[in-house]
């Protein structure tokens, strides 16, 4: 329970992060502060169960048809990266505001920032290999978001890469995780890891290789290594977070949490150390040749990270134990260092080697907090950096793979602590030597020094006594890996080979430290990027280009070309089900009547005259002809709702197309070239041929189904109507009414909000505007009354008989549109009814109706009967009915209006009503 | 066979006129299209008993599901011509410019 409060509450935290900030402005950050601690405190609260080898666990299923289940499980290895994530988090939040700027956009940092940290804890806390990957790409989308933040163009280049490189991972880890699943049958992590010999050899290694893939690119090995560098274009604060203290660190818990999985293999642990080494190595001499004190920290981490994966190659329990405790270590001296260059680059204006000199006279504390920060950072006593640095020393030298292996191993991290030491002295030389330069300069508020300070005082003290992270580092060794107890962590060792190779990295880093100026001028002709860096960004821009020629065919400005291809499928896929269709059961014999031949020629004739005319009215009358002879067929075949409903919407469609055709051409576009004539006629016979196929094969090969069987026998005692029809709508399956009276109010709502009117037509001279129809207008007068009443009317009774909400409504738009027709500028009466209140109360009232059996413990929208005096009882589904009339009637209203395309004089009614 | 032969030229016309440059064309295929679809509902209920669907109908009562559905697609189906109508007249006033294109090239 406690795990899901704690991700539940970072993800609110980034829920109320706006409200905060709107309150507070950049302060909004200590509030936050507040919260990573709580939520670090109720997790380090469960210590104790840890420490008793318990595993806090939460389960939830989410996906039950699936056997996936949103499974959080908290292990002493998770809550150590756990703590990380929320305590660098506090560090980096009560550190922002000072480092923003008062006037910039501090919503999006905090929300994003929050949002990620809980991306992170689902990622360490999930116990479902797909939860976990869910959450792990939830971190690279974060990052990328955070990279690209404020969208200067600079940042989007390598927004762009680290999304790519990253995603890439991501997609290996996926296919990792099917291949897991489907070679243990199950999705749960921990069974997984518990079961390694279940892993046959053949998807161990593609699973193993995949995991790697995704680590590394995660956590920024070579050959990845470059996007890190390139993410430094983030604001520095988000540089502290993601790039040195969690990110990044989240390629280090997979690996540490599948070396249960995996370690002990050699292709495995060698991989991991080959590659982990190269890196540092690497990193560190990139890392060397940097003076923006930002890019130098970059490439240290990537050093650093490279040293953590070769510990975690090693595979014994000192190995384990080292890694995670120099993981704390990093994320603790890294996060500060990068706070505090962030401290410098404000004050001084630059964070230039080169440029800053002199620093220690105008800002000392800043000063000796760098240089407590940097000493972690080149492993010197008393510092945590040097414990850690002991201890991945004498894990390494351990390694009995290959003979002298462990000393090849020990030698190469000499090798690359020494560069580290090399690197770290150049930082401290840079903000602690030279003339003062800028007088002016002086120390940042405490406020801002804060958080770095703390930071930095406590990566110092822990070292000598790192005995009290003893029992949750060893613990959390053997949750990575059960093979036995961990070494107990102690700040002295006495005179160990670790010690010595400590001082040898010293003696040998201050010599290259001494002699930079002659190997300054080695390490300058180094290239930062590797070379295929320029591939990866051409094969992306190819890539892209790629897309736009794919979706060329669909960039034409004339629906024909977009409307051929889906209808060319639709014949391929009738040939495909022609070929693959058994055989079909006979085709019942008397659904054909002698009437059906006589609707088939008039429609023929009506369609022959429809898609042949070049005039416009003739076109819209012959298609309502084309409805009105459908809706004389529906009521033959024993759908008189059907077709009373057709008939309406015939005449409405009508009126309708009539009023937006009013003043333009009276003639349709000329039918275009014979070749695009004869190609339309050929697909249409094609696209006819096929749908009488499709219907001939699908339709009239059985006899009543088992719904309508049951509507016809059960349905009228059920609810009371006697017109099955309307008690389908109303009643049985009022849910879908309401969603497509909920599309028609959609359409609506846009019919209403589409209608700005550009003013690009000219208005008609006052007389016409104003003139009226004398016939139209006797018609209106004397039918619309008639009208209004037969709708009521069938209203009333179409739960009984032919009629119901919809049909009713149709009626009165008919009216509503005769009236239009009549009096442009507004009828009397009707004219004054508008869409958007209509709308309103119609949604309400199938709502109220729908709420209303709920309280009586009923179903949404299930009829309840109600007295009503005189009539007897009146069922709750005549008020849902009431609904749908007015939310189809103002459609109607909406589209009368909006489509009229001879906009009318001054309108009866307020000005604000004509400019909508 | 009529079922078929119905939804069979209702659909030739619908696409016919849909391929057809014109908007309003556009317009009116789409609303044949829709009558298309109607009657094949209708079909799928089964053709063979033609009886309204009231209490009491007896054995030749038409199956009131597809009724049903077509009720609510026919005005579904106006509330989509409609708009249709709406955005291309919209379009038009804009003047005869066509929409943007854009040229598919790397930025």
């Amino acid at each position: 329970m406690i795990l899901a409060v704690v991700l539940g509450g970072q993800f609110l935290l980034a829920a109320v992060a706006p409200v905060l900030t709107w309150w507070l402005g950049r302060n909004a950050g200590y509030v936050l502060a507040v919260g990573y601690l709580t939520g670090a405190g109720m997790l380090l609260s469960q210590r104790p169960a840890l420490l008793a080898d318990e595993a806090i666990i939460l389960n939830w299923p989410w996906l039950p048809s699936l056997g996936i289940s949103a499974e959080l499980r908290m292990d002493a290895l998770s809550l150590i990266f756990a703590l990380l994530v929320l305590g660098v988090g506090a560090f980096v939040m009560a550190y922002c505001p000072r480092y923003l700027s008062p006037g910039s956009r501090h919503t999006r940092v905090y929300v994003t920032m929050t949002l990620f940290a809980g991306a992170m804890l689902g990622l360490v806390l999930a116990d479902d290999l797909l939860l976990l990957f869910v959450f792990w790409e939830l971190a690279s989308i974060l990052s990328f978001v955070l990279i690209g933040q404020d969208g200067r163009s600079q940042a989007r280049g390598p927004a762009i890469q680290a999304l790519v490189v990253t995603t890439t991972g991501g997609v290996a880890l996926l296919v990792a995780v099917v291949v897991l699943i489907a070679s243990f049958g199950t999705s749960d992590l921990h069974l997984i890891l518990a079961d390694p010999g279940r892993l046959a050899t053949g998807p161990a290694w593609a699973a193993g290789a995949l995991v790697i893939f995704a680590a590394i690119t995660k956590s920024a090995q070579v050959p990845f290594h470059f996007w890190l560098p390139g993410a430094m274009v983030a604001l520095t604060p988000v540089s502290a977070y993601l790039h040195a203290a969690t990110l990044v660190k989240a390629g280090i818990y997979l690996l540490m949490r599948f070396s249960a999985l995996f370690g002990g293999r050699w292709p495995w642990d060698l991989t991991l150390i080959g590659l982990g080494l190269l890196t540092a190595i690497v990193g560190a001499v990139l890392a060397l040749r940097q003076h923006d004190l930002k890019a130098l920290l970059a490439y240290s981490t990537v050093s650093q990270l490279g040293l953590l994966v070769s510990v975690i190659g090693v595979g014994t329990p000192a190995s384990d134990a080292a890694a995670i405790l120099y993981t704390i270590a990093h994320a603790l001296f890294k996060a500060t260092l990068f706070m505090l260059v962030g401290i410098i680059d404000r004050q001084a204006g630059s964070r230039d080697i080169r440029a800053l000199s002199g620093l220690r006279r105008s800002m000392p504390i800043t000063v000796t907090l760098t240089v407590l920060a940097a000493m972690s950072l080149a492993g010197l006593p008393p510092t945590i950096g040097f414990v850690g640095k002991e201890a991945i020393f004498e894990a390494l030298v351990t390694v009995d793979d290959v003979p002298l292996l462990g000393w090849v191993a020990a030698g190469l991290a000499v090798l690359a602590a020494t560069l580290t030491f090399a690197y770290a002295a150049r930082l401290v030389h840079g903000v602690l030597s030279g003339p003062t330069r800028q007088r002016e300069l002086h120390e940042p508020a405490w406020s801002f020094l804060a958080p770095a300070a703390v930071a930095a005082l406590l990566a110092t003290a822990l070292g000598p006594v790192v005995a009290l992270l003893s029992p949750m580092v060893e613990r959390a060794a053997s949750d990575a890996r059960p093979q036995g107890p961990a070494p107990y962590l102690a700040f002295w060792h006495g005179f160990t080979p670790a010690l010595g190779l400590s001082a040898l990295t010293v003696l040998l880093g201050t010599l290259l430290f001494w002699y930079r100026r002659r190997t300054d001028p080695v390490l300058a002709a180094i290239p930062t990027t590797p070379p295929f860096t320029g591939y990866l960004e051409r094969w992306r821009r190819a890539l892209v280009r790629f897309g736009a020629v794919v979706a060329r065919p669909a960039q034409v400005t004339a629906p024909a070309p977009y409307l051929a291809r889906p209808l060319l499928a639709v014949v391929a896929l009738a040939a495909v089900a022609a070929l693959l269709l058994g055989p079909l059961p006979t085709r019942h014999p008397d659904a054909t009547r002698p009437g059906d031949w006589l609707v088939l020629v008039l429609l023929l004739v009506t369609l022959a005259g429809l898609v042949t005319t070049r005039s416009a009215l003739a076109a819209v009358a012959l298609t309502g002809a084309v409805g009105l002879i459908l809706a004389v067929w529906f009521l033959t075949a024993g759908a008189p709702d059907v077709a009373l409903t057709l008939m309406l919407v015939e005449v409405l469609t009508t009126v309708v197309v009539m009023l937006a055709l009013r003043g333009r051409p009276g003639r349709l576009v000329a039918p275009g070239r014979r070749v695009g004539i004869v190609a339309g006629i050929g697909l249409a016979v094609l696209a006819g041929v096929v749908a009488t196929a499709a219907t001939a094969a699908l339709t009239g090969r059985r006899d009543l189904s088992p719904a309508g069987d049951w509507y016809l026998r059960e349905a009228s005692s059920a609810t009371g109507g006697q017109n099955l029809v309307n008690t389908i709508l109303v009643d049985v399956r009022a849910l879908d009414t309401l969603g497509e009276a909920v599309v028609l109010a959609v359409v609506a709502v846009g019919l209403i909000g589409l209608a700005r009117p550009a003013g690009a037509v000219p208005n008609p001279p006052d007389a016409v505007r104003h003139a009226v129809d004398p016939v139209l207008e006797l018609a209106y007068r004397v039918l619309a009354p008639v009208m209004l009443v037969a709708s009521a009317v069938l209203f009333l009774r179409g739960h009984q008989e032919l009629g119901g909400g919809f049909i009713a409504a149709l009626l009165a738009g008919t009216a509503v549109g005769l009236g239009h027709l009549a009096h442009p500028a507004g009828a009397p009466l009707l004219g004054r009814l508008r869409g958007a209140p209509l709308l309103t109360v119609g949604l309400l009232l199938a709502l109220v109706a729908g709420l209303v059996p709920l309280a009586g413990g009923l179903a949404f929208l299930a009829p309840v009967k109600f007295p009503l005096p005189g009539v007897g009882s009146v069922s709750s589904a005549l008020l849902f009915d009431l609904g749908v009339y007015l939310m189809v009637l103002a459609l109607v209203v909406a589209a009368v209006r909006r489509l009229d395309s001879a906009p009318a004089g001054p309108a009866p009614g307020p000005v604000r009503e004509r400019v909508r | 066979m009529s079922g078929p032969l119905i939804v069979g030229v209702l659909v030739a016309a619908g696409v016919f006129l849909l391929l057809r440059p014109g908007q309003l064309r556009l317009v009116l295929g789409f609303v044949l299209l829709g009558h298309a679809v109607n009657v094949l509902l209708l079909a799928a209920g089964g053709l063979h008993r033609r009886e309204p669907p009231v209490d009491g109908g007896g054995a030749e009562s038409a199956d009131p599901l597809p009724q049903a559905f077509i009720l609510t697609a026919i005005v579904i189906t106006f509330g989509i011509t409609v708009y249709l109508l709406r955005l291309l007249r919209r379009a038009s006033r804009r003047g005869s410019r066509p929409p943007e294109t854009w040229d598919g090239g790397p930025r």
